[in-house]
């Protein structure tokens, strides 16, 4: 029983990073219906960045910050600069997907070979140690799980209580009837990768500073359950991605507690695939939404 | 020798991406299959071997068997393969499905020693008995004509898919499957078929390239080696045989091992000091092909070769 309650605790935990990234994820696709995969070596982008304002004495919690703001102006111009052009020139998916791929891989080379293969740490972030009803939790997952809720809530109250956040659904929904009520796109899809790029950031640090040491391909290890997130909650569903991530999260560590902790990874994988062939919307998806993932 | 099995990877890969339209990233897995077959074939068992690895299977089979082992192989993972892919998503869904399972594949291996000694894979293994008792020098080169005619045989091989009835079809179900399943064709069947082919193509590679480098460990197929052929594969030209070999060629030599190449000159080594990392131009060599890969889809998608459109004999009237 115990077992079972430590491993909601970091299953929590690890969820609510899932569910960070995987909203971003989400909330790309929703508006530019791309599968951006370049997003896993942006984190690791984000998560360098961190490493080296945390060097010189910078707090990690403004890292995640400014880490967040140039990630989102690297996604913003890799969106508008060429995907987006690409996609206007009626590129197929696939090609576009795979261009992210290429993009990611060349990313990732890059900051290997600036910053070298070598296991990075943020150094000890754990702060003190909660004990809450039986649960061990360090400071510093606590605090990433309220900054979760936090920006989820954020989040929520920007896309429902303001014109912006109306608009950006608008757009995600329905890109050609937007454009007839007069809303900007290409700003909406601007503003809409901005955003998901400091998500994107945000999660690569928050990603550093739980996890114990970090190298070149953390990125590319954790987007796997960020996308399984997004897909299950219905991708272009920020909220779903939310729920996704936590279902993610939960699972992963409820089968590293009870089986091979090796497996935690291919537990993420067997619920995207598992979801890809049954249910491809998703939890939350629209059925009208299939139609952009069926063939 | 590594451009025979790099064309014998990348000719599958074409047959089932640039004929079919299937995109399978999870190629990677049927060459690794074909790999990990043909070293269980071959190695003996493992208590014969010093017992420091633990894997299922060991037997001792000579070289023609056990390559057929991972033709096989290769040629049921892909099938395996397929299955998965069959609901009719979005092509980058189902694309993204396939990463996930290559990396699945490679996790599961890893993790699960007594299967295939996990990470740390497979050693040491009898090179091909006709040739061990000659100097090596003419050994590697007894290798390369070996994989010569199985490139030879196979090209044959792709030459009679492509170009026939059964490429026509692949290429009518890649273009408009709703269509060529309204004159008949069954789409599943054909699916099935043509990650086989493309699989067994995949194992073929798998297994020669592994009886010659004798070792073969999951980090040896890491994704990213599907988007290394598939780089080859686009810009080469999707669809077309010849173009794909040429794409191969290039990045194949020029820049896989061309790269190695680049360690001797100075500059570039004054600048791996410099910055004090090793493998240097390891790294460049992947953004070199990521950047390729984009420039190609960005200026011409067809490739350096596109495909050539058959020409019926004028008989519409």
């Amino acid at each position: 029983m115990e077992l079972l309650i430590e491993a909601i605790g970091f299953g929590l935990a690890a969820g609510a990073v899932i569910a960070l990234g995987a909203v971003g994820f989400s909330l790309q696709f929703g508006i530019s219906n791309i599968l951006n995969i370049t997003y896993g070596s942006l984190m690791t982008l984000a998560a360098y960045i961190g490493l080296f304002l945390i060097d010189r004495g910078v707090n990690p919690w403004a890292t995640l910050a400014i880490a967040g703001v140039i990630v989102g102006l690297v996604s913003v111009a890799f969106q508008r600069w060429l995907l987006a052009p690409l996609a206007r020139r009626g590129t197929r998916p696939f090609a576009i997907v795979i261009v992210t791929v290429s993009a990611g891989v060349i990313l990732q080379y890059v900051i290997l070979a600036v910053a070298g293969p070598e296991t990075q740490s943020y150094g000890d972030q754990g702060g003190q140690t909660f004990h809450l009803l039986g649960v061990t939790l360090a400071a510093s997952q606590v605090a990433i799980v309220v900054l979760a809720v936090v920006l989820m809530l954020a989040l929520h109250l920007l896309l429902t209580q303001t014109t912006l956040g109306q608009a950006m659904r608008a757009t995600s929904s329905n890109r050609i009837l937007a454009q007839s009520c007069g809303i900007d796109t290409d700003r909406m899809s601007d503003v809409t990768w901005l955003l998901s790029g400091w998500l994107c950031g945000a999660t690569g640090v928050a990603l550093a500073i739980t996890t114990a040491g970090f190298d070149f391909s953390i990125g590319q290890v954790f987007l796997i359950p960020m996308i399984a997130a997004a897909v299950l909650g219905g991708v272009g569903q920020p909220y779903g991605a939310m729920v996704g991530g936590l279902a993610v999260g939960l699972a992963s560590e409820l089968a590293a507690a009870y089986s091979n902790p090796a497996y935690r990874e291919v537990v993420a994988f067997a619920i995207l695939i598992a979801v890809l062939l049954i249910r491809p919307r998703g939890l939350f998806g629209a059925a009208w939404a299939t139609r952009r993932l069926m063939a | 020798m590594y451009l025979g099995t790099n064309l014998l990877a990348a000719w599958g890969l074409n047959l089932e991406f640039g004929v079919a339209g299937v995109a399978n990233l999870a190629f990677i897995v049927t060459i690794a299959a074909g790999a990990y077959a043909y070293t269980i074939f071959t190695i003996g068992s493992p208590t014969s071997n010093g017992n420091f690895q633990q894997y299922v299977g060991g037997f001792t089979f000579p070289f023609p068997i056990a390559l057929a082992a991972g033709i096989v192989a290769g040629a049921v993972v892909g099938v395996l393969i397929a299955i998965t892919g069959l609901k009719r998503l979005r092509q980058d869904y189902q694309a993204m499905a396939m990463l996930v399972v290559s990396l699945m594949a490679a996790t599961v291996v890893s993790a699960d020693t007594p299967f295939l000694n996990g990470n740390a894979g497979l050693v040491i293994f009898p090179s091909f008995a006709p040739f061990s008792d000659q100097d090596p020098e003419v050994q590697r080169w007894a290798f390369v004509g070996i994989v010569f005619v199985a490139c030879a045989g196979a090209y044959f091989l792709l030459r009679r898919f492509t170009a026939g009835p059964f490429g026509r079809t692949l290429r009518a179900m890649r273009d408009d499957d709703l269509a060529a399943q309204a004159i008949g064709k069954d789409v599943v069947r054909l699916r099935l078929a043509v990650q086989a082919v493309g699989g067994a193509f995949g194992g073929l590679s798998g297994a020669l390239l592994v009886a010659f480098i004798s070792g073969w460990s999951p980090s040896a197929w890491a994704y990213i080696e599907t988007l290394a052929l598939l780089t080859a594969v686009i810009v080469g030209g999707m669809g077309n045989d010849r173009g794909v070999t040429v794409g191969m060629f290039l990045i194949g030599i020029l820049i896989l091992q061309g790269v190695q190449f680049l360690n001797d000159v100075p500059a570039l080594k004054a600048l791996e000091s410099y910055v004090n990392r090793t493998g240097l131009t390891h790294d460049l060599g992947w953004i070199v092909l990521g950047t390729l890969t984009i420039v190609f889809i960005w200026l011409r998608p067809q490739g350096i070769f596109p495909e050539r459109r058959p020409r019926y004999g004028g008989q519409t009237s």
